[in-house]
């Protein structure tokens, strides 16, 4: 079972002692309408809504996720919707709706943990160990069970299924994804992260405990790791503001990064393989661990030529 | 004069066979002082878990008897506990409610026990872990027994005995960054420096994968029915870390990384001094059942 027990069990204990930070609403406070143009549904496939609808903000989603909430504030959080489905005889179904700012901040918290299979629910989705995650809009789910077996996994695609035909509408995915290469240079699946905050970048790749990369939540990156003559290279893209904070950055990065480079823009790090690091305009890439200069140069200049095209 | 900005180039270094403190800064190198180093007790038992995983009370007693006689060097179980724990001693056994994979409540009930043989009073117990801050037994603590499941964590990479500190301070989401490196800062605060008697890490059914805030995946717990015992917390959590870092790589065939990885285990050593991180200065005593023990 997963953190959600832990959830539901808060969510009981506020219920009882009546010191719920979050909102709850019944069934009678609005027919469980979420904001102005969610409708989340009450019955799934013999799955019954408890009627209890806890809601969070920004200031209360730690009461909640206790300690994992940065990640979803680092994405432009708005609120979450917790509803509960119980069926008789069997454990609780949890369905989690995040909104956030914007589609693209939907897609990054998706994407962030994105590892298993893609089941054909919202824009994106994964199901494994139980858990079922999803974006579609500016809206990003989770469903889950305490219990476990083939109902309960039925029941939990059936839930999320209804929880994503609830968000009327669709949103882009971030434009700068569709900026690197893809299976052809060898990017391997389900392994490209966007990225808001070098501290959610240093979680899944760690380059510096300081931020030499100046990332804010005004900057945007994208994480992905090729398979280079059968090793591991990863690609880090960013866009910046504007010329000078790119031109800031990567001066930063090199400095701290690879102050033995020279000049150049490359450097055989301690693991014998390559970094190379390079600006144009408001963007900056940087290649790590390649086996060869030529495996890091076909991977910039397929991303410089993307660039080129796109202006 | 400038901070050292540690970089992933300096974990390379270390890779390639570098010493780590210079990245660190600490800088004595190794080998000019004498390396202080720690003892920590493996137990397992076969048997600890019953059907459908039910932890077998009387078994985990026995284990925990075992281990901290082994641990202290003592005859008698009792004997080791009365050296750690006065009769007129506070005790706060720190636990960990996480509902997914909580202390067990057996574990809970065996630590008590053994401190009500030791001579404690039964008001001067208390078993807590969010209340902690509330709790008139911890705030008068005179002694602490830290007691928690091994897994892996979204934040801190590995949940052992140095992060279960965390609800001691009222702001733990301030110690997330980097790692949650600065956990180790929270043990040199009054409320719980000086005052760890004994770490418990109950790696009955530890996690060793996870990703995400959701950090629970039943897919990555094994049944390992062992516990990890010693006075060093920093030693205690490395060797949980190692034992989750082995099942990774036998399972995966790679050392798939966390979420993080569990840099403030060796912070906790090199900046905080809390113990004893590096697995060749901890004497590691395996007892009981060795079958897939990986260490």
């Amino acid at each position: 079972m997963r953190i959600a027990v832990l959830f539901v069990i808060m969510v009981w204990m506020f219920t009882v002692a009546g010191t719920v930070r979050g909102k709850e609403k019944g069934k009678g406070e609005g027919e469980g309408k979420i904001g102005q143009e969610i409708s989340l549904p009450s019955e799934i496939a013999d799955w019954k809504w408890d009627g209890k609808e806890m809601m969070y903000d920004s200031k209360t989603l730690f009461k909640y996720i206790d300690g994992a909430a940065e990640l979803y504030l680092t994405y432009g959080f708005q609120n979450l919707t917790v509803r509960r489905f119980e069926k008789s005889g069997r454990l609780p179904i949890i369905a989690e709706l995040y909104e956030m700012d914007f589609s693209e901040d939907a897609y990054g918290v998706f994407s962030f943990e994105h590892q298993d299979e893609d089941v054909g629910i919202g824009q994106g989705s994964e199901f494994g160990g139980g858990l079922l995650r999803f974006w579609k809009g500016k809206y990003f789910a989770s469903v889950y069970a305490e219990g476990e077996g083939a109902e309960v996994e039925s029941g939990i695609l059936e839930i999320g299924r209804a929880v994503a035909n609830s968000v009327p509408a669709t949103g882009p995915a971030p434009k700068l994804v569709g900026l690197i290469p893809g299976k052809n240079l060898g990017l391997v699946d389900k392994s490209v992260r966007y990225l808001k905050s070098h501290v959610l970048l240093n979680q899944r790749f760690f380059i510096a405990h300081q931020n030499i990369l100046n990332l804010t939540r005004k900057t945007e990156a994208v994480l992905a790791q090729y398979i280079r003559e059968k090793q591991k290279v990863q690609l880090l893209l960013i866009r910046y503001p504007d010329l000078k904070e790119a031109g800031d950055a990567y001066r930063s990065f090199m400095k701290v990064y690879l102050p033995e480079a020279g000049g150049k823009d490359r450097l055989t790090t301690e693991d014998r393989k390559w970094t190379v690091a390079r600006q144009r305009n408001e963007f900056v890439v940087i290649v790590f661990g390649a086996p060869t200069e030529a495996d890091a140069e076909v991977l910039l200049k397929a991303i410089e030529e993307k660039l080129r095209v796109g202006r | 004069m400038e901070e050292k900005i540690i970089t992933r180039r300096d974990f390379l270094r270390v890779t390639a066979g570098a010493a780590v403190t210079a990245a660190l800064g600490t800088g004595i190198p190794a080998g000019i002082r004498a390396e202080p180093t720690a003892k920590v007790v493996l137990i397992r038992n076969a048997e600890v878990l019953g059907r459908q995983g039910k932890v077998q009370g009387e078994i985990l007693q026995s284990m925990v008897d075992e281990a901290v006689k082994n641990l202290l060097g003592t005859k008698e179980p009792m004997e080791a506990w009365k050296r750690l724990f006065k009769s007129s001693d506070v005790v706060g056994i720190k636990s960990n409610e996480w509902n997914t994979l909580p202390t067990p409540k057996e574990l809970e009930a065996a630590i008590k026990r053994h401190l009500l043989m030791a001579g404690v009073a039964e008001k001067n117990i208390s078993i807590d872990d969010r209340g902690v801050l509330n709790n008139p037994v911890f705030l008068n603590a005179t002694a602490l027994v830290n007691v928690r499941p091994l897994r892996t964590h979204h934040w801190s990479g590995v949940g052992t005995c140095l992060k279960n500190y965390i609800q001691f301070v009222p702001d733990p989401w301030a110690y997330h960054d980097e790692g949650c490196s600065p956990l180790g800062k929270i043990w040199t605060y009054p409320i719980v420096k000086g005052k760890t008697r004994l770490n418990v890490l109950s790696a009955l059914t530890p996690q060793f994968y996870g990703r995400g805030a959701h950090f629970f995946d039943k897919r990555y717990v094994w049944p390992f029915k062992g516990l990890i015992v010693g006075t060093d917390p920093v030693a205690v959590d490395a060797i949980g870390a190692h034992l989750l870092q082995t099942k990774r790589i036998g399972f995966f065939g790679e050392d798939r990384a966390l979420d993080v990885p569990p840099i403030h285990i060796m912070t906790a050593d090199k900046k905080y001094h809390l113990g004893v991180s590096d697995l060749s200065r901890i004497q590691l005593i395996k007892l009981g059942w060795m079958e897939e023990v990986l260490i």
